[in-house]
């Protein structure tokens, strides 16, 4: 594609975003920079997972937290020297991290090769196993979780400063985004499309499918691995709780809000979760109406049920709509000859049932 | 009409969006300073950002937990820490029904100590973490109270490590690491922890009742494996013998697979329970259908026993002793508890603490519980602390030196801390007995004083943490066996 070809409005206000992230630690405060902004980035990366596994190979992976959360039991163990928690190994921050990749990838490699043969609500209900049984796995092998969480976790000497850590989640998040943007073009992209729209027409073409889809779950195993990384240094613990049924939900949830056939919609959807965590009681009279932070749960099931009601692909289907309306009667004039393109309701067709 | 009705819709997601967004700048723009505000941490390593308040006043933080297992206790500490800098910092309640709308006026030695928020937590470490993160990066707390349970104590511990200039006296978390492994040289406990609430347990079943033998059934979490592990250290010190540990999961309802795994009635001369909350009853209604029924006298656990079992269990609990809590039952009244219960009522009408049902309730009924007097006591440290130093917390190491040098005069007993600023606290055991009119209440028996948390070296930072092989059984010197002050008729006989 041309340099020219790349420079759609969507591009061009995605790079403004990429540069207001850049210069933000100049423009808000340490908190927002620090807490609400890196926690973004963390779960925006790792929802950006489920919707890569949802949209290309229209598999709901409930399972990505659990990765999430391997990456960041593997980095404790291996990268803490001493203490009553963990395996305490003790090595070089930077060995830590590649050990933690690479568990990471191979469980995803392992779990997503079980998964294969699965699609729709039993892919679904599989990876909810995974999650429920990698809860238990380190809550009762206290060896590796503790006992009661790793905590104490120092990140890298290179991320010390906390505004290094929100650029390394920034990088990561472009990188990501980019990446699996691209991936879509690729010869294994338009595969693993092919896979999840007719995957008995792709095996007959003699495509292996199980494997287009292992190495899909594999590849989102990686980069969540890298956000478990990033939020366990951003967190300096993590204990079996932290990867409970719970938090997993919610990984999901962010997915929905933002709008699961959307990348970017994960970043929003993170941007929505941490915004309302942090920032709802602090409304004027919020309290007044009942909406304390003990409903924080109920709120943010109210906004999903209505992104569910208004928009079933998320902030990103109410935004794009917007812009529709608004381009609408410009474009209208242009295309009264050839017809405007036919509508597309992708989240239909990804979603829409189980298949074979 | 539903074009409307969306359109109508959209913008009330936009708004929403808007109005939180400006509520997320606006807590922010005060403190903008040139530089890179984000990189005002880098300065000193992890060190926080300075608050972004003025003065040299306290900027306080109150931890609590308004959901999860201990939700219903979320009125009763705010008000414990309410009701010392009442009585000891002239603070003024906002409401005469809830401790949560904060209070007005308080000041010690012409320093004012503000309440800037109260965080709350879901009784994981994760979710207390941001909330003390909130309170402390974006609201400028300086001084923090609070937590409120085991895993989170360990975890603001360490975070308090990694911030110096951040002062935090724990609420009521009993876990034991959070003093004696972190270390964290602003962290201080004016409390005993879960092991410390069993001391003198073990001592008084094996010399007095002729215990020689126990089977443990514990949580399979830190809280649970630290009660059990100071009744072990405790009971083993004196010569008894622990033939099982028992350890379900956190969160079971079906308890019967796990009594399976303890012995009979016949096989051990008693059991110690350490299983908490909604599981205490559970676990001995599966006890009583797998092993027959209940003696009371063979029976004896943690501050979980209390005398509402019998509602479930029927009179045949009573007999069993229990281990201590922050504060003693309600039987021993001396003139300072009255005092102390007094001013309570005097401080609201009325109080929704957990004990009442979350309705509201004289404001004592809450007082006289662990949780409410946790946070009194840490108050209290934090009034006395600023009168020592006149009020002025610019020197923090002079500050935090005054802190672990106090000895408050509390109405359930003097608490002054060890090196590792943890409580050395006097524990007060009980046992369910039968009162006249056939009820089943709970009498203090004994109090045990100055009981700290090392168990006579049985516990140390070199020493694993509590768990479920550790400690081992085995005999020693134990600085309080054969120290415990009798209680008779709810009158100490010292």
């Amino acid at each position: 594609m041309t340099v020219r070809g790349q420079l759609t409005r969507r591009n061009l206000v995605l790079a403004a975003v990429v540069v207001v992230l850049l210069a933000l630690p100049s423009l808000a405060t340490a908190f927002f920079v620090n807490f609400v902004m890196t926690q973004t980035l963390i779960l925006g990366l790792a929802a950006a997972t489920i919707v890569f596994l949802a949209k290309y190979a229209g598999m709901t992976s409930l399972a990505q937290f659990l990765l999430f959360g391997v990456a960041g039991f593997m980095f404790g163990n291996a990268a803490l020297e001493a203490g009553a928690r963990g395996l305490n190994l003790g090595w070089d921050a930077w060995a830590a991290v590649g050990f933690a990749i690479v568990v990471t990838t191979v469980v995803a490699f392992v779990l997503g090769a079980i998964a294969s043969r699965t699609t729709g609500i039993y892919f679904l209900m599989l990876t909810l196993v995974y999650a429920v049984i990698g809860y238990f796995v380190f809550a009762q092998i206290v060896e590796i979780s503790g006992p009661g969480g790793i905590t104490s976790i120092q990140r890298p000497e290179l991320l010390g400063p906390p505004v290094r850590l929100y650029y390394a989640g920034l990088l990561l998040s472009v990188l990501a985004y980019l990446g699996f943007r691209s991936l879509g073009r690729t010869a294994f992209g338009l595969a693993l499309q092919g896979v999840r729209d007719d995957p008995i027409r792709m095996a007959s073409l003699g495509f292996n499918v199980a494997l287009h889809r292992t190495l899909a779950f594999t590849l989102a195993g990686f980069v969540v691995g890298l956000g478990g990384l990033l939020n366990v240094w951003w967190n300096g613990q993590i204990d079996p709780a932290s990867i409970s049924i719970g938090p997993t939900l919610i990984l999901l949830i962010i997915a929905v809000i933002g709008g699961i056939s959307s990348f970017e919609g994960a970043w929003l959807g993170a941007f929505v979760y941490v915004l309302v965590f942090t920032y709802l009681r602090d409304l004027p009279l919020i309290d007044r109406i009942g909406i304390t932070e003990a409903r924080f749960n109920t709120v943010i099931g109210v906004i999903v049920l209505a992104i569910m009601v208004l928009s079933p692909e998320g902030l990103t289907g109410i935004i794009h709509r917007l812009r529709g309306r608004l381009e609408r009667p410009a474009a209208a004039a242009a295309d009264t000859s050839t017809g405007g393109p036919l509508p597309l309701r992708k989240t239909e067709k990804e979603f829409g049932g189980t298949r074979p | 009409m539903s074009r409307l009705r969306r359109r109508t819709a959209l913008a009330l997601c936009a708004v929403t969006g808007l109005a939180l967004l400006a509520a997320g700048c606006g807590g922010g723009d005060e403190d903008d300073s040139a530089g890179l505000p984000a990189d005002q941490e880098t300065a000193a390593g992890e060190v926080s950002a300075p608050p972004p308040g003025d003065g040299d006043g306290v900027r306080l933080g109150i931890l609590g937990q308004c959901e999860g297992p201990f939700g219903g206790f979320h009125e009763d500490v705010v008000a414990g820490t309410t009701l010392a800098l009442a009585r000891f910092a002239g603070a003024t309640p906002n409401s005469s029904t809830s401790a949560l709308e904060g209070f007005t006026g308080a000041e010690v030695a012409g320093t004012p100590i503000e309440l800037v928020g109260i965080g709350c937590g879901d009784d994981t470490a994760d979710r207390i973490l941001q909330e003390v993160r909130r309170l402390v990066e974006q609201l400028g707390a300086n001084v923090i109270i609070g937590p409120l349970s085991g895993d989170e104590g360990i975890a603001i511990a360490e975070y308090a490590k990694a911030n110096p200039e951040l002062t935090v006296f724990a609420g009521i978390s009993g876990s034991q690491e959070q003093t004696l492994q972190v270390q964290a040289p602003n962290y201080f406990r004016f409390y005993g922890d879960g092991a410390i609430w069993s001391a003198g347990l073990g001592d008084l079943l094996h010399n007095q009742e002729g215990w020689e033998t126990v089977a443990i059934i514990a949580d399979d979490y830190s809280f649970g494996h630290t009660s059990a592990a100071g009744f072990v250290a405790d009971f083993c010190a004196v010569g008894g013998e622990v033939t099982h540990r028992v350890f379900p999961p956190l969160g079971t309802t079906d308890y019967s697979s796990y009594i399976a795994q303890l012995p009979n009635p016949d096989e051990v001369d008693g059991y110690f329970w350490a299983v908490g909350g909604t599981g205490t009853q559970a676990a001995l209604e599966a006890f009583v259908n797998g092993k027959g029924d209940l003696t009371g006298d063979q029976h004896a656990g943690n501050l979980f026993f209390n005398p509402d079992l019998a509602q479930a269990l029927g009179t045949d609990i009573a007999g069993a002793y229990v281990g201590g809590f922050a504060t003693l039952p309600g039987d021993v009244r001396t003139p300072k508890i009255e005092e102390y219960l007094a001013a309570a009522d005097e401080t609201w009408e009325t109080i929704p603490g957990s004990l009442s049902g979350n309705e509201p309730a004289a404001p004592s009924v809450a007082a006289a519980f662990g949780f409410f007097y946790g946070y009194y006591t840490a108050g209290v440290a934090l009034a006395e602390a600023l009168e020592a130093v006149g009020g002025d917390i610019s020197d923090l190491d002079a500050f935090h030196a005054a802190v672990s040098g106090l000895t408050l005069d509390l109405p359930y007993g003097d608490i002054s801390l060890d090196e590792n600023r943890s409580g050395i606290v006097d524990v007060g055991l009980s046992r369910l007995a039968l009162d006249e009119s056939g009820e089943v209440v709970q009498e203090t028996v004994a109090i045990v004083p100055g009981v700290d948390q090392t168990f006579g070296g049985t516990f140390s930072p070199d020493t694993p943490s509590p768990g479920r092989d550790f400690p081992a059984c085995e005999e020693r010197d134990l600085p309080w066996v054969g120290n415990a002050i009798p209680v008779v008729d709810g009158v100490p006989q010292s």
